[in-house]
């Protein structure tokens, strides 16, 4: 039992700790970033290359006076922020870092929960992403926030269905639900040189799920809920100090875990990076660090392609944006799965298996 | 079987804040509260894949527009102005007997039950398989059930009459 | 214990968020003032209040959500059973006729103007 609590804690610790402890790495990779499409600096003063300027505002966030204002609802306005960092770690509970290994006899699992149905867990707990921001929005009892709070509910409702689409045509197509056996797919290659990922065979269920994401997490062109030039910080903006920094932590932790699904299911999870075989042949036992490492390297680039849309496309407007949605993505997430339902059926009636 | 019964109160307790709680929101947030404890019974039972849908369905979706609704509308506490004790006390007795109705149902076991625990294998697809086969009639009257929903939410919602104004 | 992984998950990301706020709380320094505390509303005094009527399209949008999402959840049991039915004729059969009837209503929705957003 207590053997069992200990592996638990460590795993949980493990699966929390990676995420937020890049957090102020990936911070500093928007800022610069950011500088480094707006062809400017970014921060570089606190220590080289500006890398201890994350820490710097850790610092600060801490010392900061917490700003209670009087208006608000006091339980709720201090509950959110936990409940918003609370949900959006708990799908992390079922992505796999590296394929179960055998250890005295028994099988490992990386993933805290395992479960045949983990995939499902994790869509279901981030689907309630929407009840920290709601929260927010109504216990700061401010209008800009209200409205931020109602806009981020129905935009995140409305790109979940498209979301769902795509996970269902993925399921179908793979045949299983099995976080393992979906990596398990998705190794090896055709031709001997392309990888076997998902991508390549539902390219449309693919960028329904990553435009999904984008719209989850609120991230540009989809931050309309907290569009500075309409609302001024939308949801958060009577939060102060911690309270605001777990806000944006729940933010990017949101953005990695739905990354993270997302690499799972289109970009061959844990499976390792072609090139990576050269290192492994010769040392099976790195082989999970290995595809810790994959699965990591995978997540970043995901990250990268988030800061760079961010300092590239501009804000939709609402109605576009609901558009979008419902008279575009719905539609083409609905075509394409008749079209993959048609497609294996055939394809099964003529070809076998 | 001690954290069957600590779900079980949370259920009822939060169930029975849905009902008494004066402040609309903290009654329609105890409505999700009540829904993930179904959701976790139904996980302690065996069925991760219905616990996952029912945080999916009635967390994620049917608790979150309760609580958009409650905060949309802004009404702070409920006013009970007129208090209509005899109806009040019909349909309570109603409901009693309709619950003690289900009760003895579920005791007597005269229901054709099936249970995830009895399956061969537990990934519920021996389940799936008898949805899209014995029981494929009641799963298309359930979407047609549903297409009924959205007609009759349009027409309801929709004013014919102050569309030529605008 | 099916649970255990969950709960101890749970505990560790709320004590983590916990130990965050408090550490904030204890280190902050506290200087409260009345025009501090006030609404923010960009700096000039707030104009009624908060507790106001919104657009009924948010609540159309999350109803509307709400039975689509049911429908799509349909799918997901069929998906799961489709690679191990014996006839799959019939699977794919029933699958077309649950899209045309997800369709009507789609189209139903999209003709009426309930989500119309541009007016």
């Amino acid at each position: 039992m207590l053997e069992t609590i200990i592996e638990l804690v460590i795993k949980s610790a493990v699966i929390i700790g990676l995420p937020l402890g890049s957090l102020p790495i990936i911070i500093h990779a928007e800022r610069r970033g950011a500088g480094f499409i707006q062809r400017r600096l970014g921060p570089n003063r606190v220590g080289p290359f500006g890398f201890f300027q994350p820490l710097a505002d850790v610092a600060k966030f801490m010392f900061k006076e917490e700003v209670h204002p009087a208006h608000v609802k006091s339980f709720f306005y201090t509950a959110a922020p936990l409940v918003a960092l609370v949900i959006s770690i708990l799908p992390l509970a079922c992505i796999p870092v590296f394929a179960p290994i055998e250890y005295s006899g028994r099988p490992i699992f990386p993933e805290v929960f395992h479960s045949e149905m983990g995939i499902f867990f994790a869509f279901a707990m981030a689907s309630l992403g929407s009840y920290g921001i709601l929260l927010a929005g109504w216990a700061s009892n401010n209008k800009f926030s209200m409205l931020g709070a109602i806009r981020a509910c129905a935009q995140m409702v409305s790109y979940e269905l498209s979301l769902s689409t795509a996970i269902v045509a993925m399921i179908f197509l793979y045949g299983t639900n099995d976080i393992h056996q979906i990596a398990a797919w998705q190794s090896g290659y055709w031709f001997g040189f392309i990888p076997k990922w998902g991508i390549f065979l539902q390219p449309v269920a693919g960028v329904l799920f990553l435009i999904g994401i984008f719209a989850e997490s609120n991230r540009t062109p989809f931050d309309l809920p907290e569009g500075e030039s309409e609302l001024v910080a939308g949801y958060h903006l009577e939060y102060s100090s911690m309270k605001f920094a777990l806000f944006f932590m729940a933010e990017y932790i949101h953005m990695m875990a739905l990354s993270a699904l997302f690499i799972i299911l289109f970009f061959g999870g844990y499976n390792l990076l072609p090139g990576m075989d050269l290192i492994v042949d010769p040392f099976p036992v790195l082989l999970p660090i290995m595809q810790l490492s994959s699965l990591f390297i995978k997540v970043a680039c995901m990250i990268w392609f988030f800061i760079w849309v961010r300092w590239t496309v501009p804000r939709f407007r609402y109605d576009q944006l609901m558009d979008l949605g419902w008279k575009r993505l719905l539609p083409l997430g609905l075509a394409n799965l008749i079209m993959t339902v048609l497609f294996v059926y055939y394809r099964n009636q003529y070809y076998g298996n | 079987m001690g954290i069957d019964i600590l779900l079980t109160a949370l259920t009822v307790v939060f169930a029975l804040m849905v009902v008494f709680s004066k402040r609309t929101v903290v009654s329609a947030l105890s409505l999700l509260v009540t829904l993930i404890c179904v959701g976790a019974i139904y996980f302690q039972l065996g069925s991760v894949f219905l616990s996952a849908i029912q945080v999916l369905i009635n967390a994620g979706a049917i608790a979150i527009l309760f609580v958009f609704v409650m905060m949309l509308i802004n009404i702070e506490e409920i006013v009970v102005k007129h208090e209509k004790t005899k109806l009040k006390l019909m349909v309570s007795i109603f409901t009693m007997l309709v619950a003690l109705g289900v009760f003895t149902l579920v005791i007597n076991n005269n229901i054709e039950t099936l249970s995830v625990s009895t399956l061969v294998d537990s990934s519920m697809k021996t389940l799936f398989q008898k949805l899209f086969s014995e029981y494929y009639v009641p799963f298309e009257l359930a979407t047609m059930l549903l297409l009924a929903t959205v007609v009759a939410v349009i027409v309801i919602s929709s004013h014919p009459k102050t569309h030529g104004e605008k | 214990m099916e649970f255990l992984p969950l709960i101890v998950f749970f505990i560790i990301a709320n004590v983590i968020g916990i130990a965050l706020l408090t550490i904030s709380k204890i280190l902050g320094i506290k200087k409260t003032s009345i025009r501090k505390n006030d609404i923010y509303e960009s700096g000039v005094n707030a104009v009624g209040s908060a507790t106001r009527q919104y657009d009924i399209k948010f609540f159309l949008t999350a109803i509307l959500f709400l039975l689509f999402d049911v429908e799509i959840v349909f799918l997901l049991p069929w998906a799961m059973a489709y690679g191990d039915s014996p006839n799959k004729g019939f699977m794919v059969a029933s699958f077309v006729f649950f899209l045309v009837i997800l369709l009507v209503g789609y189209f139903f929705v999209i003709n009426s103007k309930a989500l119309k957003w541009d007016e």
